[in-house]
């Protein structure tokens, strides 16, 4: 299915990130609220000690980009937080749903250069489309561990069989454990 | 043959604790009803009667044809004032529901169940269901007291790791 959202609203990406503390969603929503923004789209964490923030927001038409910026640098200034904001196109509001599986692949073994890129590459390569990745090192400094999950959708006709199969060279190469499972929703 | 409109949210009666059905001559209709609008939701596995509007304890269920449920299910469950006696187990699945479009998520469920429901001819049923069928009926059974996926999400796709402590 194709997703579009109203003609009538200029939508921005806006990114938000600064050392983590208590407040920073409150403060950026703040900004928002008052802008009379919508939040149509977010996602946030911590990652490491910073906290990240990555939202699609949208405002009746006309409302411009120079409006977010000066009240997000008026809020922001001082406190650490660096804002990047960029205004959407109307192709880029519209987004295809997938059409094959959905699956989520867990990585991880010793810590080595190249394990998310020679994973990534080997499903762009095949057409498999990263829908979320979350990576962490853990373990112990002496024994560092990389792990890596991500959900990817599958191209139409490619099983996780298919995928896990893809994936079967890496495993000894980067000497890592690699499982791949399905996770296409199922709906009531 | 009468497919009725699925209901989403925020319509209240989503939000509704079912009530008890008394005779079950009351809601034959209302079961003929559900079975249509679940066979003609694409890919549907089961309905309950507030989904069509209706609150009260009455679901349909059928997992027979659904790539999970396909090896391992009790066939067509028409069920009445149904009860869950006991639960084990539990699995997390990916789910969504046709009430709240375009959102999906992980719910924690048991594996289990032990089932006790009225038919439509009045006679009571009481088995164990596994595996998919199982998380079906809870999905199902819970629209009966009001709960949606979305109270039971069981964590954010983020939230596979426990986080480390920066200090």
């Amino acid at each position: 299915m194709n997703v579009c959202r109203k003609p009538n609203l200029a939508h921005f990406a806006v990114t938000i990130i600064g050392k983590d503390r208590t407040g920073i969603v409150a403060d950026t929503s703040e900004v928002l609220y008052k802008l009379g923004c919508n939040v149509e789209d977010s996602s946030c964490t911590m990652l490491g000690g910073e906290f990240a923030m990555i939202l699609i927001v949208s405002h009746e038409k006309p409302f411009s980009k120079k409006k977010l910026e000066a009240e997000f640098a008026e809020k922001n200034a001082g406190n650490g937080l660096s804002a990047f904001i960029r205004t959407l196109k109307d192709d880029e509001i519209c987004y295809r749903e997938p059409v094959g599986e959905l699956c989520l692949v867990s990585v991880y073994g010793s810590d080595k250069p190249g394990i998310v890129y020679r994973v990534t590459r080997e499903f762009a390569d095949r057409g498999v489309n990263i829908t979320d990745l979350n990576t962490k090192l853990i373990g112990s400094p002496k024994d560092p561990v990389y792990v890596l999950v991500l959900e990817a959708a599958l191209p139409a006709g490619m099983s996780v069989e298919d995928a896990t199969a893809l994936l079967e060279n890496l495993k000894k190469e980067l000497s890592v454990e690699i499982s791949v499972r399905l996770i296409t929703p199922v709906s009531f | 043959m009468a497919v009725k409109p699925i209901v989403t949210y925020p319509d209240p009666v989503l939000k509704a604790v079912c009530t008890p059905v008394d005779a079950v001559e009351t809601v034959s209709q209302l079961i003929e009803d559900l079975v249509d609008t679940m066979r003609a939701g694409p890919g549907s596995v089961g309905v309950a009667a507030p989904q069509i509007g209706v609150p009260v304890r009455v679901c349909v269920i059928d997992v027979s044809k659904n790539r999970h449920g396909k090896d391992n299910n009790h066939g067509l469950l028409l069920m009445i004032n149904p009860e869950i006696l006991a639960r084990s187990g539990n699995s997390v699945m990916r789910e969504g529901c046709m009430s709240v479009p375009d959102y999906t998520g992980d719910v924690e469920r048991a594996t289990e169940v032990t089932l006790r429901f009225t038919e439509p001819d009045g006679g009571v049923r009481e088995f164990e269901a596994t595996g998919f069928e199982a998380v079906a009926i809870q999905h199902e059974m819970d629209h009966l007291d009001g709960m949606l996926f979305l109270d039971r999400i069981s964590s954010l796709k983020t939230g596979l790791f426990r986080r480390k402590s920066y200090k």
